[in-house]
């Protein structure tokens, strides 16, 4: 086994990686950037050594720096987390060339799978089921354009090199063509230092199931059963359930038998999502593959009593996945929400600052994977995550209940966190009914709020007293947190100002 | 001391006049004049938990850029504005958005990475001004109003802070 793994990530994922690597007794190694010092994955890691510029290309993303701690420090494996480097084959390369082990599928089937279009044209000779579209990146607008018109509209638009959103933008008709293409390019560009954009056809109202994949060094491929994350918002997962309350035993046995063969076929080693979508009628479609461990891998753990990112580092190390996993149910069910610092009723504009005050939601069926703290400030370079929340229980019903009552518990203050967005979609008959598909929750947005649940007799009295009492604290203490957090102190420009405005008066 | 509080809230909006009187260390508390029976204990910087007649509530307070405060218990969120009546006379919101003209202001720290318009073009409400970059996502910021840019007051490249003004319409 592993002496020491560098974690070459921050934010939760990187605390999620180092608690494994502790219940195993191996040292971790952390790294950070300016901005990241007071991380929560820093202050637990074993070492921890700066890399650079709070901008990820001069740190989180920067082989060379991230190799030269490995030597430093002595690590013999690196994990890459999820994001970042995770799925960037130069990164395996670099590993291997000075002898450390990297946790993740080797530089070759990255290559062979990693990418959209490269997975796609597996999955075609592999027999899996695929959505029409090119397989291949386009340079020239006017060429893709007129592909679109030759499919039909709506199409849409991916970075090659794309995930979680960026790079992506839905072509409604031909009139949005131009704008589509150039903002899709540019975002892919900045988030991936790639500006290659592919062409699909949209498919109406499909849900996305994934189906998780692990295979040995030795040849065995097993699936984990599938994740549901239909519930996005501007194609970014919201939340992620598993089981998926539409994958019938059969329907689950196919797909993944699917995504079996095409991990097989692209020499696939450790963790991996195959990504389908599913339409009203049950077929299922080819996506894509993410090479890397999931976000919402969570939910999988819950229903399947594994500890996923143990079994990675396991895998690496050279065991084999120890029992016929091809058997394996989910027992119970388990559903995820992320929590973002955005602010939901300002168009969910990002909301970075300091947590001022916060209480994490505990009791049974309830976990939190996180890397924030009170007092943290959360920078605004990198991504708006927060927490990951999960619920399980024996029914999706009592699932629910729980998310609900754990969101209920859960307070964050200094600054805004979506968490009005989940306690409005797990109320949603919709939902409850899980008739979702990936564009429900972004026609459920632009629909106005519906009424609002009577409050409790008091419920404004409460409000008014309290914000009472907060205004004279702080004008006592005459130091709060200002919106951003930024400061500790309410600005004195600020503070002059709201004087002058009482000052006007008799 | 006297508050008056501005409180909207999903049911529309109310005014209520809450005193606060010191007690030992307790409060007394006068809710439009009257009396209630109310305990109310700070827990952290901005938790406060509010027994009325009993009935327990706890209030998360987060202010917001504009000097309002937002309020969260249970599922039910307010935004308050609390005003000091000793002192008031009709408070003046915007003080700088005299005769429609409207300032268009970063509404999180971020890079401005594209300004789309420049003084003295004509502009649509909802229509693109700039482009921030912030936690990986590019957000545009769209004019308030129809109406003509009066002034861009940041360049591409430069990093705005929340609450920095970008732009005038008018």
């Amino acid at each position: 086994m592993f002496k020491k793994i560098l974690i070459a990530n921050r934010g939760e994922i990187a605390v999620r990686i180092l608690r494994a690597c502790r219940e195993l007794g191996i040292h971790t190694v952390g790294v950070f950037s300016e901005v990241d010092r007071s991380a929560l994955h820093v202050r637990l890691a074993d070492e921890a050594y700066p890399i650079g510029a709070a901008a990820s290309r001069e740190s989180y993303l920067s082989i060379d720096k991230l190799m030269d701690v490995a030597r430093r420090a002595g690590c013999d494996a690196l994990h890459p987390g999820y994001g970042f480097l995770a799925e960037n084959p130069a990164l395996p390369r670099a590993c291997v060339e000075r002898g450390i082990t990297f946790i993740g599928p080797p530089a070759e089937a990255m290559e062979a799978m990693g990418s959209k279009t490269a997975g796609k044209q597996l999955a075609r000779r592999t027999e899996v089921p695929t959505v029409p579209g090119t397989s291949e990146a386009m340079e020239n607008p006017e060429e893709v354009r007129a592909l679109a018109q030759s499919m039909g509209y709506p199409v849409i638009l991916k970075a090659i090199a794309g995930g979680g959103g960026k790079g992506m933008r839905v072509v409604a008709n031909d009139a949005e063509f131009t704008a589509a293409w150039r903002d899709a390019a540019s975002e892919a560009m900045n988030a991936f230092g790639d500006s290659r954009v592919f062409l699909e056809k949209y498919l109406i109202r499909p849900r996305h199931v994934e189906i998780q994949v692990f295979a040995d060094a030795h040849g065995r491929v097993v699936s984990l059963g599938e994740r549901e994350c239909s519930v996005q918002r501007r194609h970014q997962k919201v939340i992620e359930e598993a089981p998926s309350p539409v994958v019938t035993p059969d329907l689950r046995r196919k797909m993944g038998d699917a995504a079996v063969r095409l991990a097989r076929a692209g020499g696939y080693v450790n963790a991996g999502t195959v990504e389908f979508l599913v339409d009203a009628e049950l077929n299922f479609y080819f996506l894509e593959v993410n090479a890397r461990l999931q976000v919402e891998h969570p939910v999988t753990e819950q229903v399947t009593g594994l500890d996923l990112v143990k079994l990675q580092i396991a895998i690496a190390a050279g065991h084999r996945l120890p029992f016929a996993w091809e058997t394996i149910t989910p027992r119970g069910h388990a559903m995820e929400v992320r929590l973002y610092a955005e602010d939901p009723d300002n168009n969910f504009f990002p909301s970075p600052g300091k947590i001022v005050s916060r209480h994490a939601p505990t009791g049974p069926g309830i976990r939190l994977d996180e890397g924030v703290y009170e007092g943290y400030t959360v920078p605004m370079e990198y991504d708006p995550l927060l927490s990951k929340l999960i619920a399980w229980g024996n029914s999706r019903e009592e699932t629910i209940a729980r998310l609900r009552r754990a969101l209920d518990e859960y307070t964050i203050t200094g600054i805004r966190t979506n968490v009005s967005l989940f306690r409005r979609i797990l109320g949603e008959p919709d939902f409850l009914r899980s008739e979702i598909h990936t564009k429900w929750l972004d026609e459920l947005l632009v629909k106005p709020q519906p009424p609002a649940t009577a409050a409790r007799p008091g419920t404004e009295d409460a409000a008014a007293i309290a914000a009472a009492l907060w205004q004279s604290s702080n004008a006592r203490a005459s130091a709060g947190a200002n919106a951003t957090g930024a400061k500790e102190e309410i600005s004195e420009w600020k503070r002059q100002g709201r004087r002058g405005q009482l000052d006007r008066n008799p | 001391m006297k508050f008056e509080i501005q409180l909207e809230g999903a049911n529309g909006k109310t005014t209520r006049v809450v005193e606060l009187e010191r007690d030992g260390g307790a409060y007394r508390v006068l809710l439009d004049g009257q009396r209630v029976d109310a305990d109310v204990v700070e827990i952290t910087a901005n938790t406060i938990s509010v027994l009325l007649n009993g009935q327990a509530f706890e209030v998360h307070v987060t202010p917001t850029l504009d000097g309002r405060l937002k309020l969260q218990t249970g599922p039910h969120e307010f935004t308050a504005d609390v005003v000091d009546p000793r002192a008031w006379a009709g408070r003046k919101h915007g003080a700088l958005e005299a005769e429609g003209r409207q300032q268009v202001m970063a509404p999180m720290p971020g890079k401005l990475i594209r300004v789309l318009v420049k003084a003295g073009d004509a502009v649509e409400a909802g229509q693109g001004l700039a482009v921030i970059e912030a936690m990986k996502m590019q957000n545009e910021i769209r004019s308030p109003k129809r109406g003509k840019v009066e002034r861009v007051l940041m360049k591409e490249g430069q990093n705005v802070s929340a609450g920095e003004i970008l732009a005038w319409v008018e």
